[in-house]
């Protein structure tokens, strides 16, 4: 559980601190006060990354050099500073070199408005979808999807060059099919791992009984080695790699339909927040309660969904929730409220 | 009011240190105060030992080490196995792999390895001394000891495609270093097992 989170130069706050409690706690305040801010710093302190962005560069405060984040979860000390070139990060007040030890403490799942791309959206906000799941379960996810992005974007800069780079890129053929058919692997177990909960959850929060797939739809053949070599026509005239894992899909069906196209607004909301709830009993399954972060969707409910997703989140996961305001909260009274305003947080 | 500074000439000497790798301004000006306020003669000391070294060290014409004649010690000594050669990226993986003595051969550095994304390519290494010690030397085997990331791969394989088929037995040292991780981060224990364990290729 995160106990204390601490911000310096983050976004909009030059310096902020707050304790924190199990179970669920609000944060108010009108658009632009700082309330997804806080939550994304929870993030970046729990898994060094951002559930809005891919790159942490944004997040230090106009004017400032250097970010800090820091906190206290289950009894250790973590402390993360950003700036550029410059990465420090702490565990329990020592340095760290490698980022390995540090990240197997803590599990985050994000939920938000954005969530509804994942069923509608391109492919890539599913495969970080996956990524951001990937990386809290599978201790080698990481360094695996950072070597195949590394091959990748190698193989592609070569494939672009004036002069022919054969032999160059055959060199980096290796490295693409070994990380990239682990990553393959990764993510297909990943998506077996989701496939029960996913349903489990929509049928929960959808007051419907509509039939939900959800298919892992690789981005080349079960040989990859094989494909990649019958693509090298296609690759030198498109001048990119055009098979592997960076085309990988999630292919997701309402009553057999395709989500994407044929789910009303509403059953994509749902579909997307069963994804999300599922990721997160996915955390549990495995042992670790996630921290859920969840920013602005409680508005969007009508009543009978906003309760059935109550519901539906584990009950011993720690909550944090934004919202403009409380109004629709007549019926649940559990949890802190901390109200912002002017860069500054008020326990109500 | 004018700000008062230091003398124009401690000034410049301060910029100069902060050329220097890992020294920042706060130590630049420390080392430069010591320069100046050294009642000995150990700063001439130092500069005479910067100006003899650029002059007398240079890298070997052979295989890329620190030298100070034609050829550096490894090279120059005929008790080495000579059918045996170890490819490193830098000189300075050399000396880790030394002190293993898990290896009597001799080296070729190749001053980096291929990178698109920092746009080094092939012609920017030390490949074609490679080729013709392959050809000159009569090497029985090769041994690959590149980092065992992507570029190190890449690297590994690369030369592997240019040096088979010519009778030359081509290894690479076991992995087990550290992911990511360059040679000279390497404990000696690491690097020895990686050494023994190598694998053909
Ligand atoms: N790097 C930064 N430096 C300074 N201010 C920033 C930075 N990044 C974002 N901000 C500002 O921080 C403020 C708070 O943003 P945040 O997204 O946290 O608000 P919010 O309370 O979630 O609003 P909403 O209800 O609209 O979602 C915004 O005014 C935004 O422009
Ligand atoms: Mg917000
Ligand atoms: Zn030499």
């Amino acid at each position: 559980m995160l106990t204390q989170l601490q911000l310096r130069n983050f976004r909009c706050f030059e310096s902020l601190a707050l304790e924190l409690d199990a179970g669920f706690t609000f944060f108010i305040g009108g658009n632009g006060e700082g309330k997804t801010s806080i939550l994304e710093a929870a993030c970046v302190l729990l898994r060094l990354q951002s559930q809005r962005t891919s790159t942490l560069s944004p997040l230090v405060r106009v004017g400032a050099k250097a970010f800090a984040v820091r906190g206290r979860f289950d009894e250790h000390a973590l402390e993360f500073s950003y700036g550029g070139l410059h990465r420090r990060l702490k565990f329990d007040d020592v340095d760290q070199r490698t980022a390995t030890e540090y990240l197997r403490l803590a599990r985050v799942v994000s939920f938000a408005n954005v969530d509804i791309e994942l069923v509608r959206g391109g492919s890539d906000a599913r495969r970080r979808y996956l990524d951001f799941l990937g990386t809290q379960i599978e201790p080698t996810y990481r360094s695996t999807l950072r070597a195949y992005e590394r091959a990748l974007r190698s193989r592609n800069a070569l494939l672009k060059s004036a002069t022919p780079r054969t032999r160059e890129i055959a060199a980096y053929d290796a490295p693409l099919i070994e990380n990239g058919t682990r990553l393959r692997d990764m993510r297909a177990t990943i998506v077996d791992r989701l496939a029960p909960f996913v349903r489990q959850a929509h049928h929960e929060i959808s007051v419907t009984t509509e039939k939900i797939d959800i298919y892992f739809s690789p981005g080349a053949a079960e040989d990859f080695a094989k494909d990649l070599a019958e693509s090298r026509e296609k690759e030198l005239r498109l001048r990119q790699t055009v098979v592997g894992p960076h085309r990988d899909d999630v292919d997701l069906f309402v009553d057999g339909m395709p989500a994407n196209s044929f789910a009303s607004e509403g059953q994509q909301r749902t579909l997307a927040l069963a994804l999300k709830i599922a990721q997160a009993r996915v955390f549990a399954a495995s042992g670790s309660s996630p921290l859920l972060l969840i920013d602005d969707i409680f508005g969007e409910l009508d009543p009978d969904r906003r309760n059935a997703l109550l519901r539906s989140l584990p009950n011993e996961s720690q909550k944090l929730v934004t919202a403009t305001s409380l109004q629709w909260r007549k019926d649940f009274a559990e949890g802190h409220v901390f109200e912002l305003q002017d860069r500054q947080l008020h326990l109500r | 009011m004018r700000r008062t500074e230091y003398p124009e000439a401690l000034r410049n000497l301060i910029a100069q240190l902060r050329q220097m790798p890992g020294v920042g301004p706060r130590s630049a000006e420390r080392i430069a105060l010591w320069i100046v306020q050294n009642k000995a003669d150990a700063p001439e000391q130092i500069a005479n030992a910067l100006r003899s070294t650029r002059e007398s060290v240079r890298p070997c014409a052979l295989c890329g080490f620190f030298a100070t004649q034609e050829l550096c010690d490894i090279c120059a000594d005929e008790s080495r196995v000579v059918d045996l050669l170890c490819v490193v990226e830098q000189p300075t993986d050399i000396l880790p792999l030394e002190k293993t003595s898990a290896f009597r051969g001799r080296y070729h550095s190749l001053g980096g390895r291929i990178s698109p994304l920092d746009h080094v390519g092939p012609e920017d290494l030390r490949i074609q001394q490679l080729l013709d010690r392959a050809a000159k030397e009569k090497f029985s085997e090769i041994i690959f000891a590149l980092a065992a990331d992507v570029e190190g791969e890449a690297t590994t394989n690369y030369l592997v495609d240019l040096l088979k088929g010519k009778g030359i037995s081509l290894t690479r040292i076991a992995h087990g270093l550290p992911a990511g991780g360059g040679l000279e981060n390497a404990d000696e224990l690491t690097l020895y097992q990686a050494l023994s364990g190598r694998t053909r290729l």
